[in-house]
Order: C-alpha cells, then structure tokens, then sequence
C-alpha cells in the first residue's frame, strides 16, 4: 500500500526550538541544500508516522513575513508558492506576545495552521499559567504544547500534523479585525484586485493588507502585472 | 503642546515606561514593529549605558538596541500626564 | 489595466488612513495585531504577580556590563583557546604516533614508488592535517556551546559600541566569531546584516577570522620555532587577525563603502543549557564539512604535490631539481623580502589555496616526515629564524581565503567582481604585513 505523502514546513521566531523539533522530527535523514536564487539554505527532512510519509521543510528563523530580509521573503513564498500541507509555527510560550505575532501572520495567509507551544518548561519556571484550549479557541487552531529539548510532545504534534493534513477543508484561523476604517480600504483594493490577474494565483484580501503593509515584494508584483 | 516623551537614552534604568512615538524611517519603523516595539506598547530598561547600546525588557523578551536606534524612541514614564 | 488602478488605490487609502490615524497603515494593522494578541492573552495567559529577577537577568548584570562585559568576553575566548588546546594534545599524540607507525610501515611497500606515494604523500601530506581533527572539531563544539546557551547576543550586544567606532554594529561581530571556526558559515551568517555596506564590509574582512583550518600552520610553527611559548604566539595570530579586520572594516567604510551604517536590533534570548545532542548535531554539521575537504580537496591536493615532487623520473624526492622545486623556485622571490623565499615555502603557499590545512599538508608531502617531526624538518632544512616563522605564520593567516570561502563569497555577494577583489586584497596586504614584520624585526633580532 503507497504510502500518502504529506509536505509540512516549520516556521517560528529565531530561538524558539524550531531546530530542536526539525531534528526531533527527522531524526538523521536530513539534508542542506540551497533555496534557488537566494543563498538561504534549505534544511529538509523527512519522517513517518501513520502511513504518512512526511517531507519536513526547515523555513529561516523570521519575526514576521513581510518582506524586510531575504529570510521572510523565502519563508512567505515557501509559504504561498509550495503551499505546504500543514505550516507548523514553533512558538516560544516563555515569550508569546512577540511569538505570536507571527502565528496570526502565518493565519491570514489562509495556511493550514498548528501551533507548536514550545518551551513550556521555561513558562513553567517563570510561573506562568498558560490556557492552551483557550488559545486554541480563540485562534481558531490546533495548539500542540510541547518541551522539544526533552522530545516532549512530539508524537501528538505528529498525530495533529497527519490530522490536519487529511482534513478536507482549507484554511484555519480567525480573521483579525483591523478596525472600521482599515477594513473599509482593504475592501476597497480588494474589488480592485479582484478583477487583475494576481487575484487567481493568491488571495485578493491578504494581497490588499499586504498591500497597505507596504510590503515591497507584493508591490513589485503589482508594478510588474501593470507594465507586463 | 502635548509632551511627545524624550527619547530612550535619557530614560533612567528600571522603571516602567511607554513608547510615544518612533521617529524613524519606514523600514527601521517596521523592523521595530516586527520585533514588538509599537507606539503605546509598555518597555523597561534593563541596561542603559552612558555609551552604547541600550538593553529593553519588552513584551517578555528583551531587546538590544544600538545607540542610534534608541535615540529615535521616544517614551514616557508610565504615570506622567 | 485593472493593475494599475490597484497601486492608485493603494496610494489614496494609505494617505486616507494617515489623515484619520496620523500613522501609516502598516503601524495601523501592526498596532491592530498585537491588540488581538493582547486580548487573547489576557484570557489564556496568567503571569505571576511579581516577577521574580529571572536567572538570565541576573547574569546578564555581569555579562553585560559596561565595565566587564568586554574583559569577560576576552577571558572567554581565551579560556575556549585553552580548553580546546588542552583537551585535545593527548589525542593528537595517538593520531601523530600512529601515522608514524603506519608511515614506517608503508615506507617500505613495494613497489618504491607505491611506497613512497603512500608514505611520503598521503601519509606525511593528509596525516599532517588529519592530527588536527581533534583541535578543529572541539572548537566546532565550543562554539557550538556559546551559539546554543545564547552567549553570542550578548558578545554582539557588548561589542557593539566597538564595532561602531569602525562604522559597523553589534551584528557584524558574530561572523566573526563564527569565522574563527571557519570561514564559510562565518560569510554566510552575514545574511543578518540588512545593510548592504555593513554586510559587504563584515564579509570582506571575515577572511582575516583565522580559521580552524590555519591552526595546523600555526601549531606546527609555535611548536617549533617558540616551543617555551607557543600558547601565546598561536593566541597572538588571532589577535594579529582581529587587529587587521578591524583597520581594513576601517578603511572599508570610509572609502570604497562609505554610507550610513545600519541600525542594531537583536533580541537576547534567555539563557539557555546548551543539550549534548544540539551542541553534537551543530558540531558535526560544520565538522563533516572540514572531513569531507580532508578527504577530497586535501587528499587530492597531496597526491598532486607528490606527483610533482617525484618528477621528473628518477629525480630526489622534493628536491630543487623536481618539477615542484621549479614551480616553487619560480614564485620564490616575490617572498624574498619577508624572509621565506625558498621554493618549499612558496609552493605551500600555492597549493594552500585550494584550502589552508593544505600548506601544512604540503610541507609534510615535501619532507615527507610525520607531523611530529616537521617543525624540526623546516627549521632545519629551510633555515628559518623564530623571526621568518613568524613572518611566514601572519602571511598564511593573512592572504587569500581558501577555495571554498571564495566561493562562499561569490555566493553571498552574487557577484565575481567581490570574491576576486577579495582574494586579492587579503594577500596584498598579507604581503605587505609579513614583509614589514620580517624587515623591521630583523633590525632588532
């Protein structure tokens, strides 16, 4: 019987473990190579579980995904080019604010989401009582607490991989509410970018906060269909 | 005249202050915001030296800021009208 | 055409949200992001009342401190210097005593040229750089040690005020730590420099980082020339390496890359223990790296060297009359003013541009003698003086990097015109270094 064949990328703040639960995950059979066009280098692994055979995609260590440093740009378009299965965001819970900024990035993009809450040792030693089901709620995703440096949690992130990754629905995740007047001018391109070609290969509404983000690589993108 | 704060390297070590505003370029702009430093968000010095980079306790993280940087912050000390 | 309408509106709602927010909208959604975060934490987040003065605040007060945090720093390399020194002699004496005995062994297979291509090429080439394993991979594991704990924020954090005076900032400085393992993963760390001047500048002046692989040229040479005080003549090869990068980040930033410097934001993350298997798994990444030179680039080099010193047929092994003594002989003289212009120093030379361990791994296919020995072989075959060796020691730390930080630098920079310019400079002024050290040392020695 084929094995079925799933692709999941890890995503995650710099020091938050993501390279503990890489190994965790893949074990020896990882290898480095390099991301084409930019000299970042691609770590891939791959692992079973369930009859699943599963490609591990590494992602640079990032802060957020709008394009400042040629690291968030090749973990966006990972992201929204190879459209991955499942996008694992390791989340440091020793440090949530700043590590969830960008779980909630990862969400608008429409990628299948699960939070990884790593580190819940370090919370623990600082007294810190965390809610996972009510973060989980109100996130609308699976949230997988886990200690990676003990291999802590790694066989139920597995199970939630393989879960979500047979599921036949698309995204998850809330929407974020960006106030009255701001979501009236994400309408507003919205429509405009609905009827241009960029509307079929990526999501008109993430285009137009990316937009209004500023983001330089979507508006190369822009500037590129206006004169192409 | 509303008081727009001082900037961050004249702010005493230790005590509990608020980001008024950031006069930077869009980029460093973003690049602070990315890392959690949004006007109106809560920081505490950790470590200012008269010289140097400043160390800030933010959003549970702590942040290494160059000399520069820091003179671009400007802050409050939580409590001040 | 739709497309264009698209950036027009961009335009008329950015200026739009300004006029009622008197932000722009990217501090707009940011704001709005971490406000949704916010509400989401106060429900599933409960942080004690009084936060205790976490462990990692507490070294910090030290680490970071203005008046010890750059002594400490120093402190800390050294004692890394000592600890990879002292724990790994033992373990180069086994290695050392047993090419010895399998090179007495080979030496004496038939046929003579069989014999004296194991023995005295591979054997005397590739074990002088093979007794280096140890040293070089448990320096992989000390900086594997101080990236993992989370020790290296905090050099940048500290040299940071240093590195500015130079018209860099507390970014640049990691590579160069990383450099001194090796070069290449010390180039590539650069890509965290978004300035485009600051990380050419750091990436130009990494080569100067003596890497793991010129710790055999340097031992072997403080071994031999300065037995009573070798510890502190290899220590000085890497501050020599630093002094120099810091004047070329310099001269760098106020001539060819001139330009407002970069800003300098890095988190400190907490302290961490270090886990065996991460310090292990970091380790081996860059060390099968060093092992896979070994075998390919430096044992080819060697095979090479020995065909050249064995021709023409029939001649003295490594003698001047060899088609090595004549490639060497022929580079010679440019050396001749910083003391080592005899051929076997010129051809190391060459060949240690395919990779630095090669100029050792060199020397010992040339004398063919085991590593122990070698010292005793250049000091008294070459005639060299404390003075020459030492000259000759700053010009392999100082010119060209290896074949594959070249290529490192080509890849980081996209560009040729860099990775020569690169190649170029460093030897220049390696040149222009050992010959000052050499003419004005010998005016007192």
């Amino acid at each position: 019987m084929a094995k079925k064949e799933i692709v999941i990328a890890l995503a995650g703040n710099p020091n938050s473990g993501k390279t503990t639960v890489f190994n965790n995950l893949t074990g020896a059979k990882q290898h480095v190579g390099n991301w084409p066009g930019v000299t970042v280098e691609k770590k891939e692994g791959s692992c079973s579980f369930r009859g699943y055979s599963i490609k591990v995609v590494d992602l640079p260590g990032v802060y957020s995904l709008t394009a400042y440093s040629p690291d968030e740009v090749v973990a966006r378009n990972f992201i929204i080019d190879e459209k991955p299965d499942v996008v694992v965001d390791i989340v440091d819970a020793s440090n949530l604010e700043r590590n969830l900024y960008l779980a909630v990035q990862i969400m608008e993009m429409g990628a299948p989401l699960i939070i990884a809450l790593n580190m819940m040792d370090a919370a623990e030693s600082r007294r810190y009582k965390i809610d996972v089901k009510t973060i989980s709620q109100e996130m609308g995703v699976p949230v997988i607490p886990m200690v990676a440096n003990r291999n802590k949690g790694t066989d139920e992130l597995m199970e939630e991989i393989v879960r979500v990754a047979g599921k036949e629905t698309e995204a998850s995740g809330v929407r974020i509410e960006y106030g009255r007047e701001v979501e009236n001018e994400i309408s507003r391109l919205e429509q405009a970018i609905s009827e241009g070609p960029l509307a079929s290969r990526y999501s008109p509404k993430w285009l137009a906060v990316k937009l209004l983000e500023g983001d330089e690589e979507v508006i190369k993108k822009f500037e590129e269909a206006k004169s192409g | 005249m509303a008081n727009r704060g001082m900037p961050l390297v004249m702010a005493g070590t230790g005590k509990l202050l608020t980001v008024t505003g950031i006069t930077a370029g869009w980029g460093l702009q973003r690049r602070l915001a990315d890392m959690g430093l949004t006007p109106g968000v809560q920081i505490r010095v950790m470590s200012g030296q008269r010289a140097g980079p400043v160390l800030i306790d933010l959003r549970d993280s702590r942040l290494g800021l160059g000399r520069g940087v820091a003179q671009k912050i400007l802050v409050k000390e939580v409590g001040d009208g | 055409m739709a497309s264009v309408d698209v950036l027009k509106v961009r335009e008329e709602s950015i200026a739009h949200l300004k006029s009622i927010y008197g932000d722009e909208a990217e501090t707009v959604i940011a704001d709005a992001r971490y406000g949704f975060i916010s509400g989401l934490l106060k429900d599933a987040l409960k942080k004690p009342p009084i936060e205790r003065v976490s462990l990692s605040d507490g070294i910090d007060k030290f680490v970071i401190n203005r008046w010890l945090g750059i002594p400490l720093f120093l402190a800390l390399m050294y004692g890394v210097f000592q600890f990879v020194f002292s724990l790994s002699a033992p373990f180069m004496d086994w290695i050392d005593q047993f090419f010895g005995w399998i090179g007495g062994y080979a030496a004496g297979i038939s046929p003579e040229w069989l014999g004296s291509l194991l023995a005295d090429g591979i054997i005397g080439g590739l074990g002088s750089v093979l007794i280096f394993i140890p040293p070089i991979f448990l320096l992989f594991i000390a900086i594997a040690i101080l990236e993992d704990c989370g020790y290296m924020a905090r050099a940048a954090f500290v040299m940071d005020r240093l590195m500015h005076k130079v018209g860099l900032h507390g970014r640049s400085f990691i590579p160069m730590i990383l450099g001194f393992g090796c070069n290449i993963p010390g180039i590539m760390a650069c890509r965290t420099i978004e300035n485009p001047r600051d990380r050419l500048t750091t990436i130009l002046i990494n080569p100067f980082m003596s890497c793991g692989a010129r710790l055999p040229i340097f031992v072997l040479l403080a071994g031999a020339f300065f037995t009573a005080n070798q510890g502190l003549v290899v220590f000085s090869m890497y501050i020599i390496g630093i002094i120099v990068a810091i004047i070329m980040a310099l001269i760098f930033r106020k001539s060819i890359l001139k330009g407002p410097s970069g800003h300098f934001v890095m988190e400190l993350p907490p302290y961490r223990m270090p886990t065996i298997t991460g310090v292990l798994v970091h380790m081996w990444e860059r060390g099968r790296l060093f092992l896979r030179k070994a075998g390919t680039i430096i044992f080819g080099a060697v095979v090479v060297i020995w065909f050249l010193s064995s021709m023409p047929w029939g001649v003295e092994y490594a003698s001047a009359e060899s088609w090595i003594g004549h490639i060497g002989g022929f580079i010679a003289p440019i050396f001749a003013p910083a003391g080592f212009g005899q051929w076997q120093a010129g051809v190391s030379l060459i060949f240690g541009f395919l990779a630095k361990e090669v100029v050792v791994g060199t020397m010992g296919a040339i004398f063919a003698v085991e590593e122990g020995i070698l010292g005793g072989a250049i000091a008294s075959q070459l005639g060299w003086t404390p003075l020459v060796a030492f000259a000759f020691m700053v010009f392999c730390l100082l010119y060209m990097p290896c074949v594959a930080a070249i290529g490192a630098i080509r890849g980081e920079t996209k560009s040729w015109k860099w990775a020569g310019f690169a190649a170029l400079y460093t030897t220049v002024v390696a040149w222009i270094v050992a010959t000052l050290i050499f003419q004005v040392g010998s005016l007192f020695v």
